[in-house]
C-alpha cells in the first residue's frame, strides 16, 4: 500500500494550490487527476482574470495554470494523471485506477478538490450532433484548435456563456446569439459588453424550443418566455446554425465526499449537493478537506485560495506547522478570500432586486437586459470624465458601472489617474487633475475590456477613440472600416489611426481609429471593410 | 512538433475547422502529421490528439447511431464522462473517441449500437 | 441515506404532455414520459427509476442524467426538488471494466504520465 502525507483529488486551481501549500510545509504530497492533462479548467480559460493582483489579476488563466504546475513540480508533488480515484474509504485510504491497475493508497489527510460538473438543459432535439457543452467548446478551441462548427448558437448568459461565446468569436466563428430564460443576463455586464459592442444579439426571457436537422443541428428555434417560464406563442424565432451550445450552470462534483460518508447538504446558492465543512474545508471525516467548486461554485480565484487553507489545515494536523503560523496563514487568506466574496455578483447578494451599486450610482438597466449600457447612461459613472475634460485632451473613459472585485486599472497608470482604492468592488474613479499620456496601459490591463482612450483634440472634426482588441485578422494602420456603438449598430466610418501590441499587454492590442468627433462617446468597435 | 498548418493536399473542411493562427494562443503544438481509416476513407490528422478532434477537422460529426432509436450521436461533453462520442476503434466498441489519442493507421467505424453497420441485425 | 417519500398529492390518471418525447437518459434513450410513468406507477426516488427503467444505467453512470431524473421526479409528486435524495453515490465513481477489477491487487507495471 503507497502512503503519502497528503493525497489530493483533483489537479485543478484548488488541488494544485493545496498540493503546493503542503509541500512547502514539507509534507509529501501525490495529486490524482483523471484527465490526461492537469490544471483543471485553467487552461480552457484564456481571458484575463479579475480580482487583486494577490489573487492573480490580470493574468490569462492558463498562464496561471502553468505556473501552478512549475511550481508544484518544483517542489516534488508527485502528479498522476489519468488516475481516476474510483473511492474514498475508511482511515483515509482511496483506491485509484491508473491505466488497467487498480491501487490501494493512504494518507494522514485527503483534499477533494474534483471541481463540477456541467448542468444540462434537456430540449427536443439535444442528443443531435452539434449540441454540446460550453466546456467542449473551449476544449476543442483552446486546447486542440478546432473549431466547433461555423456558426454557434449559446444558451445561458452566466460568466460561462459570456466569457466562452467570446472565446467561440476570437476561434473565428461566428456567435448567431446569446439565449436565457431570464430577463436579466446573468454574468458581468462587462463580459457582455466585449460581446454586445461586435453587434451580437441578447434574447433574454427566450429559451430553445428545438433543435432542427436530421444528422445534425441545423438551425434551432427559440421562444419568448413569460414570468413563470411559459413559452409565449407566436414569438417562435428561427435561427440558422450548426452548433448549439449549452452554458447552464455548474453543479459540485462531490460523489467522492458523499460515498466516504462526509455529512452531505444540499444548498442552491453553491450550485448543489456539497459536503458540510468548517471554515478550513474539513468536513465530517476527520483529515478530509474540500477545496474549490467541489466545495460550492465560485471562481478558479476562489478555488486557489480555498486550496492553500485546506493546504495549510492538512499541515497543521500533521504538526508540520505551528498553530500559530497556521493561524497568520490563515487570516491572511480568509481576508484575501472575502475580498472576492464581494460585490453584485457575490452569493451572499444573489437574489436581491438592485437598482444601484454601493456608491448610490443607478444600475443600468440597459446593461442588464441587452448586454450594453445606453449612451444617455454612461456619463453618470465616476470612470468617465466630464465633458469639459475631454474637450482639454485625450483622457481614459473607464466604463465599468457594476460592484465587481477587481482593481488592475488602478495599477495599470503610473501617474495615478485611476482610483479605485482598497475596497476593490468600488468603481474606478478618474482624477481630474491627472494629465492623461494616452499609453494606454489601461486600456490592456482592464480584464473586462471596459477601459478607452477618447481624444477629442484631433484636427478636423474628428476624434480618435482608442479600443481594447482580442480578435484575428488584426487590422493594421490605414484600414477602413465602421464604428460600430456599444449595442453593435453602425455609427459611421472609421479609419484606423494606430494598433499597438505590446509585450505588457499579453495579447491585447490597443487600436485606435479616428470617427466623426460627435461619435467620442458613443464609437466602441470597429469592423474593417 | 510540427504546428498545426495544414499542407496544400489537405481538404478544405480542414482549412476550416482547425484554427490556423489564434489571437490569444498563436500556433497550436501538434504531434506529427497522421493518416487514419473512417469507415474506410482515408482522412488526416496529428498524432496524439484525441481521435474526436480529428474527425471534427474533417468535417465529420455522426460518430455512432443509438441502439434502440436508431438515431446519431457526436461530440456531447468532450471530456469523457458522456460516452456520446463513441465509436469502434480498430475492432473494440465503445471506445470514448474525445479522450482517446489518435494513431497513424487507426481504424474509426462508425458504431451502430454497440456493433458494426454489417453486423446490425 | 434511503429516505422515504411521502407523496403529497395521489395521481389519478396519468396525463401525457408536449414534452414527453424529449430524451432524458441519453445512454438508454428514455424519454421524459417514460420516467413520469414510472412515478405514476409508483417509483419515487431516482434510485428506483433506475432500477425501473435503466435511467441511469448506461453507459455514462448517470453522469448526464441522474439530476435530470430528479427534478422530474420532484415535479410529479409535486414536492420541492431538495426533498428527493440525489441518486447514491458509490464506488466505483467512474466505470470501470470488470477486468481492471479483477487485476486489483495483483503486482503489474504501472504505467506513469
Amino acid at each position: 500500500m503507497e502512503r503519502y502525507d497528503l493525497i489530493v483529488i483533483g489537479a485543478g486551481p484548488a488541488g494544485l494550490s493545496a498540493a503546493i501549500e503542503a509541500a512547502s510545509a514539507g509534507m509529501s504530497v501525490v495529486v490524482y487527476d483523471e484527465n490526461s492533462r492537469p490544471g483543471g479548467q485553467l487552461f480552457k480559460q484564456i481571458h484575463k482574470f479579475f480580482g487583486s493582483r494577490e489573487h492573480k489579476a490580470k493574468e490569462r488563466g492558463f498562464r496561471i495554470g502553468e505556473k501552478l504546475l512549475a511550481e508544484a513540480n518544483d517542489l516534488g508533488v508527485k502528479v498522476m494523471l489519468s488516475s481516476t480515484v474510483l473511492g474514498v474509504y475508511e482511515n483515509r485510504e482511496i483506491t485509484v485506477m491508473t491505466a488497467s491497475q487498480v491501487n490501494h493508497v493512504k494518507a494522514s489527510s485527503i483534499i477533494i478538490a474534483t471541481g463540477a460538473s456541467e448542468n444540462m438543459l434537456p430540449f427536443k432535439g439535444w442528443t443531435l450532433p452539434g449540441v454540446i457543452g460550453a466546456g467542449a467548446a473551449q476544449t476543442m478551441m483552446n486546447l486542440h484548435g478546432v473549431r466547433p462548427g461555423k456558426r454557434v448558437l449559446m444558451i445561458g448568459s452566466g460568466n460561462v456563456g459570456l466569457v466562452v461565446g467570446y472565446q467561440i468569436m476570437q476561434a473565428g466563428c461566428t456567435l448567431a446569439a446569446v439565449v436565457d430564460a431570464s430577463p436579466t443576463i446573468g454574468g458581468y455586464g462587462v463580459h457582455a459588453a466585449k460581446i454586445a459592442r461586435t453587434g451580437l444579439p441578447f434574447y433574454t426571457s427566450h429559451t430553445i424550443k428545438e433543435a432542427h436537422g436530421s444528422d445534425r443541428v441545423e438551425a434551432a428555434t427559440i421562444v419568448e418566455v413569460d414570468k413563470s417560464w411559459n413559452p409565449v406563442p407566436g414569438s417562435e424565432k428561427r435561427i440558422e446554425i450548426d452548433t448549439i451550445c449549452i452554458a447552464v450552470g455548474l453543479k459540485p462534483m462531490s460523489q467522492l465526499a458523499a460515498m466516504a460518508g462526509c455529512v452531505m447538504e444540499e444548498n442552491p446558492l453553491k450550485g448543489g449537493v456539497v459536503p458540510v465543512c468548517d471554515e478550513f474545508g474539513e468536513t465530517s471525516l476527520a483529515g478530509v478537506f474540500v477545496a474549490g467548486d467541489v466545495a460550492g461554485i465560485e471562481e478558479a480565484s476562489s478555488a486557489m485560495i480555498q486550496g492553500k487553507i485546506a493546504g495549510a489545515a492538512s499541515a497543521l494536523r500533521m504538526g508540520c506547522i505551528s498553530e500559530d503560523i497556521f493561524k497568520s496563514k490563515c487570516t491572511e487568506y480568509r481576508r484575501s478570500l472575502e475580498q472576492l466574496r464581494e460585490g453584485m455578483f457575490a452569493h451572499k447578494n444573489r437574489g436581491k432586486p438592485k437598482e444601484s451599486t454601493d456608491e448610490g450610482f443607478k444600475l443600468s438597466q440597459s446593461l442588464l437586459q441587452r448586454g450594453f449600457v445606453a449612451d444617455v447612461e454612461i456619463s453618470h459613472y465616476p470612470g468617465v470624465p466630464p465633458a469639459e475634460k475631454r474637450a482639454r485632451g485625450i483622457v481614459p473613459v473607464i466604463e465599468c458601472t457594476q460592484n465587481i472585485p477587481c482593481d488592475p486599472c488602478q495599477d495599470a497608470c503610473r501617474k495615478g489617474c485611476i482610483k479605485v482604492g482598497t475596497t476593490i468592488t468600488k468603481l474606478p474613479e478618474i482624477d481630474a487633475a491627472v494629465e492623461c499620456t494616452g499609453c494606454g496601459m489601461c486600456v490592456v490591463s482592464c480584464p473586462g475590456q471596459a477601459i478607452f482612450l477618447i481624444n477629442e483634440c484631433v484636427e478636423g472634426d474628428f476624434a480618435n477613440v482608442s479600443i481594447p482588441y482580442e480578435f484575428h485578422p488584426l487590422p493594421n494602420k490605414g484600414d477602413k472600416g465602421i464604428a460600430l456603438s456599444r449595442s453593435g449598430e453602425y455609427l459611421g466610418e472609421a479609419e484606423v489611426i494606430s494598433v499597438v501590441t505590446s509585450r505588457a499587454s499579453d495579447e491585447t492590442s490597443m487600436l485606435t481609429m479616428r470617427v466623426c468627433g460627435e461619435l467620442s462617446m458613443k464609437a466602441r468597435f470597429f469592423r474593417a471593410n | 512538433m510540427c504546428s498545426a498548418s495544414v499542407s496544400d493536399s489537405a481538404s478544405d473542411e480542414e482549412n476550416i475547422m482547425r484554427i490556423q493562427n489564434h489571437p490569444i494562443l498563436k500556433q497550436f503544438e501538434k504531434g506529427k502529421a497522421v493518416s487514419f481509416y473512417f469507415d474506410g476513407r482515408i482522412l488526416e490528422g496529428f498524432e496524439d490528439e484525441p481521435i474526436a478532434v480529428a474527425l471534427k477537422a474533417n468535417g465529420v460529426m455522426v460518430h455512432r447511431y443509438t441502439s434502440r432509436d436508431r438515431k446519431p450521436r457526436g461530440i456531447f461533453c468532450a471530456i469523457g464522462r458522456c460516452t456520446d462520442c463513441v465509436m469502434i476503434v480498430d475492432g473494440k466498441p465503445n471506445v470514448r473517441t474525445c479522450i482517446t489519442p489518435l494513431r497513424e493507421g487507426m481504424k474509426i467505424e462508425t458504431q451502430y449500437g454497440v456493433s458494426k453497420e454489417d453486423q446490425v441485425k | 441515506m434511503t429516505k422515504k417519500i411521502i407523496r403529497s398529492k395521489s395521481p389519478n390518471t396519468f396525463t401525457e404532455l408536449p414534452d414527453d418525447w424529449i430524451i432524458i437518459c441519453r445512454c438508454e434513450e428514455i424519454t421524459k414520459g417514460e420516467i413520469r410513468r414510472a412515478v405514476y406507477e409508483g417509483m419515487s426516488t431516482p434510485n428506483e427509476i433506475k432500477r425501473y427503467l435503466r435511467a441511469g444505467m448506461g453507459l455514462c453512470q448517470g453522469q448526464t442524467c441522474s439530476h435530470l431524473i430528479r427534478f422530474i421526479v420532484a415535479r410529479e409528486l409535486g414536492i420541492p426538488a431538495l426533498e428527493v435524495p440525489a441518486p447514491t453515490s458509490r464506488a466505483p465513481a467512474r466505470p470501470v471494466e470488470m477486468g481492471v477489477l479483477a487485476n486489483d491487487g495483483l503486482k503489474l507495471q504501472a504505467v506513469v504520465n
